[in-house]
């Protein structure tokens, strides 16, 4: 009995964990732009192995008898170091001009930064389109 | 169910296994040097989950502790070259800025 | 908090040399017999009683968990539909916390749950810039992250 239980834990676990990091290739390879891919690829792919990783440590302490206090410290680990490593290379990326995908509505950064404007042409764009929809409506 | 629990651990390999070959395109193709390094950070993660699961299918609980030091070199190669793109020199010393 | 805490494990040690018995149980009940009297002497001692900082530890771990999972929902989404339409955007963050831990923690914090990365922080740490996934409007965005998680960390970091 409880064996069924400890058995479909471990199974919901290791097909959450699969399923969110193919999640994670999907999204790094569609995405249009290099902060996008930042957001998939650091994200999903850290809870995708942390729910697989979970699902092991549960495996090992019913079927072996052995509690493998290894993995919670990995589990730890990664929880702690993917953010660091992420904002990081978001500020390289912002500091080494590194174009940013076309549709973005506001950058509010680089007006505080260089002083440039903070309207790019799509925000105008969906404006003038908001406004005319809210003409229409009225 | 053992038999069950088997079945299910080789599916999420092959899972794992096609996700990686999905990032290799990625490495290959992205047009600026970030990319690159966003996706070996995802990479060496992926690697992380794949060693569980294999340490599964080989009945043994020996592999459980490279999991960790794999990690752990990941993350400091991904934040140096962070810092090198950024600023040029890994670790600046005060000389670099007088001379 | 580390005062209180001190105390309570110095009485256990010493409820362990009064009985003579150098046990795990003996051990926890002269731990929750301390407990109780740093509770009842919590006025004389500094800080807050500790217990309610604990407390508030684990729940922003649990608030911060489901928040992770949700927003990764929100991913899901996006990448699976079949035409990707999103609008990302920098904006600007001002948050009102004082020592320099506190802005660490909540930077991390935003960085984890998808849908931000934290891309650069002013010099005098007091405007978090960020980037947002799919975004209609800056105040929302802004309304949401401060209800969700400034509160908690103020509420953990008050003496």
């Amino acid at each position: 009995m409880i064996e069924i239980i400890i058995v479909s834990i471990a199974t919901l676990l290791l097909i959450g964990g699969a399923f969110f990091t193919a999640i994670a290739a999907i999204g790094v390879i569609r995405l249009p732009d290099t902060y996008t891919r930042l957001h998939a690829a650091s994200k999903s792919s850290t809870l995708g192995v942390g729910m697989t990783l979970l699902g092991v440590f549960t495996y090992f302490a019913y079927f072996h008898a052995e509690i493998d206090s290894q993995l919670l410290l990995a589990i730890i680990f990664l929880f702690v170091s993917s953010p660091v490593g992420a904002h990081m290379i978001a500020r390289s990326a912002f500091h080494s001009d590194v174009e940013p995908y076309k549709l973005t509505i506001l950058n509010e950064l680089k007006r505080d930064e260089t002083g440039s404007e903070i309207e790019t042409e799509e925000s105008v764009r969906l404006k003038i389109e908001r406004s005319k929809d809210k003409e229409l409506d009225d | 169910m053992i038999g069950f629990l088997n079945i299910i651990v080789i599916i999420c390999i092959i899972v794992f296994a096609l996700s990686m070959l999905g990032m290799v395109y990625r490495v290959i193709k992205g047009p600026t040097l970030h990319d690159r390094v966003i996706t070996l950070d995802a990479f060496g993660v992926t690697l992380m989950g794949m060693m569980s699961l294999v340490s599964i299918v080989l009945d043994t609980t020996y592999l459980l502790s490279v999991i960790m030091l794999i990690g752990m070199i990941g993350f400091i190669g991904t934040v140096g070259f962070a810092k090198f793109l950024e600023k040029g020199v890994i670790i600046e010393n005060d000389r670099d800025n007088n001379s | 908090m580390a005062f209180q805490l001190i105390i309570n494990v110095l009485l256990a040690v010493l409820w362990m040399f009064m009985n003579a018995d150098m046990s795990v149980g003996s051990f926890i009940t002269g731990y929750l017999i301390g407990l109780l009297a740093v509770y009842l002497l919590r006025n004389f001692l500094p800080g807050r009683f500790y217990v309610k900082r604990l407390y508030l530890i684990i729940k922003l771990v649990f608030i911060f968990i489901i928040e992770l999972v949700k927003a990764n929902i929100d991913v899901v989404k996006i990448v699976i539909s079949p035409k990707i339409d999103i609008h990302p955007g920098f904006y600007a963050y001002p948050n009102d916390l004082e020592e320099d831990w506190e802005v660490a923690l909540l930077s991390s914090l935003i960085t984890l749950t998808p849908g931000t990365v934290v891309v650069a922080i002013s010099d005098d740490y007091s405007v978090i810039y960020i980037h947002g996934l799919d975004m209609d409007d800056a105040d929302e965005e802004i309304a949401t992250i401060k209800s969700a998680f400034e509160n908690v960390i103020k509420e953990v970091a008050k003496p």
